[in-house]
C-alpha cells in the first residue's frame, strides 16, 4: 500500500475504527492511542489479500488486540477475573455522541460484550467475521452475543421507561 | 437463561443491515417482531448501535503522513535487525570459540605443568619448516591446539573483514 492509498483508507475507515475503540474502551484519549498504534502495526505487517474489506477486518483486529494487552496489564489483572464493578467505563456519551440512552447502558457492560454488540451491531459483522476478529469460537460468539444484547435491550428499556437509578 | 434461535432473526438481520427495516419488510415479519421478545431485543439494540454509529465523531487526528513515515521508518529498524543478525551470531559464535581455544590450551598446558617455554623451544622455528615431524610426534597435542585457534581466528577474521567493509 503506498502513501496515497493509505492516506485514503485512513480517511474511510478511521472514524469507524475510533468509533468502536471509545465505545469499547470508554475512554477517548486511550482511543485515540490505540488508533494510532492500530494504523502503524497494520502498516508495519504484512496486509492481508482481498481488498480494503479484509483490510478493515485486519485493523479491527489489531485493535481488538490491542484493547485485550490493554487491559491485560498488571494494573488491571486478568480480565475475566476483574469483579464487574472494576470494569465499569467512565460514561463519555455527552462527549461522542448524541445517544442519550447508549453511553450508560454501554458502561454497565463488560468490555467484551461491549466488543461484541459493537462488531455485530455497529459494524454489521457476521458472526464467522467477529470469530477472525476477536479470536473466539464461532459457537461462542453466538452465545456471548445473545446473552449481551438480551442484556443491552433490558438496560436500553430501563432507560427508556425513565429509572434514573442506571445513570 | 435460555438460548434460543428464532427461525425469523436471520432475515430481520439482514433487514436491519440494509436498512429495510421496518418500511421495507413484510407486516408478517413485523408483526413477528411485536411478539417475539428476541427479535425485539434485536431490532432494539441494533437500532441503537446504528444510530450510535451514525452520530459517532468523523473527526479523527489527521495523522496518516505521520503514521506512514513512522511505520516506514520502523519497517527500515527491523530490517537492519533482521540483516545483522547472523553477523551478531556469527560474531557470539567466533568468540566462544575463541575463548573455549583458550581455556582448553590452558587446561592443557597446565596438565603438562605449565612449561610454555618448553614447549615454544619444541617448537621450533626449523621445525616450523618441517611440519611433518611435529604431526606425527606430537599429534594429537598439536592438532588439539592447533584446529580451534584457526578456526577461532578465520571466524573473527571474517567477521572483522565483513565490518570493516560494510563500513567502508
Amino acid at each position: 500500500m503506498d502513501r496515497e492509498a493509505f492516506a485514503g483508507f485512513y480517511q474511510r475507515s478511521a472514524p469507524g475504527l475510533r468509533a468502536y475503540l471509545v465505545r469499547v474502551s470508554g475512554n477517548s484519549a486511550l482511543a485515540d492511542d490505540l488508533l494510532q498504534e492500530s494504523y502503524l502495526r497494520f502498516l508495519c505487517a504484512k496486509q492481508p489479500e482481498g481488498g480494503e474489506v479484509n483490510y478493515r477486518r485486519y485493523l479491527f483486529r489489531i485493535a481488538t488486540n490491542l484493547l485485550r494487552d490493554h487491559w491485560r496489564k498488571p494494573k488491571h489483572g486478568c480480565l475475566e477475573e476483574v469483579p464487574d464493578q472494576f470494569l465499569v467505563a467512565p460514561d463519555v456519551s455527552s462527549q461522542v455522541d448524541l445517544q442519550a440512552a447508549l453511553g450508560p447502558a454501554m458502561a454497565r457492560m463488560r468490555p467484551r460484550d461491549r466488543q461484541l454488540l459493537w462488531l455485530a451491531h455497529a459494524e454489521g459483522y457476521s458472526h464467522q467475521e467477529i470469530s477472525e476478529i476477536t479470536g473466539l469460537a464461532t459457537t461462542s460468539i453466538r452465545l456471548l452475543l445473545f446473552r449481551a444484547r438480551r442484556k443491552m435491550a433490558h438496560l436500553l428499556r430501563k432507560h427508556r421507561a425513565g429509572d434514573r437509578s442506571l445513570v | 437463561m435460555t438460548f434460543r434461535t428464532c427461525v425469523y432473526e436471520k432475515e430481520l438481520r439482514q433487514a436491519l443491515k440494509d436498512g429495510h427495516w421496518p418500511a421495507g419488510c413484510l407486516p408478517e415479519l413485523r408483526e413477528h417482531v411485536q411478539a417475539c421478545a428476541s427479535c425485539s431485543d434485536l431490532v432494539l439494540v441494533t437500532e441503537a448501535f446504528q444510530q450510535a454509529r451514525k452520530h459517532s465523531s468523523p473527526e479523527v487526528p489527521q495523522t496518516s503522513n505521520l503514521l506512514w513515515w513512522r511505520a516506514q521508518l520502523q519497517r527500515r529498524r527491523s530490517a537492519a535487525e533482521q540483516v545483522s543478525r547472523p553477523i551478531t551470531v556469527a560474531q557470539t559464535f567466533a568468540w566462544a570459540v575463541s575463548v573455549l581455544a583458550a581455556l582448553v590450551s590452558a587446561i592443557s598446558q597446565y596438565h603438562h605443568g605449565l612449561r610454555w617455554a618448553n614447549w615454544w623451544s619444541e617448537v621450533a622455528p626449523l621445525r616450523l619448516f618441517h611440519l611433518a615431524p611435529i604431526v606425527t610426534q606430537n599429534l594429537d597435542w598439536n592438532l588439539f591446539l592447533l584446529i580451534p585457534t584457526i578456526g577461532g581466528l578465520a571466524l573473527v577474521g571474517g567477521v572483522v573483514v565483513y565490518l570493516v567493509s560494510e563500513k567502508s
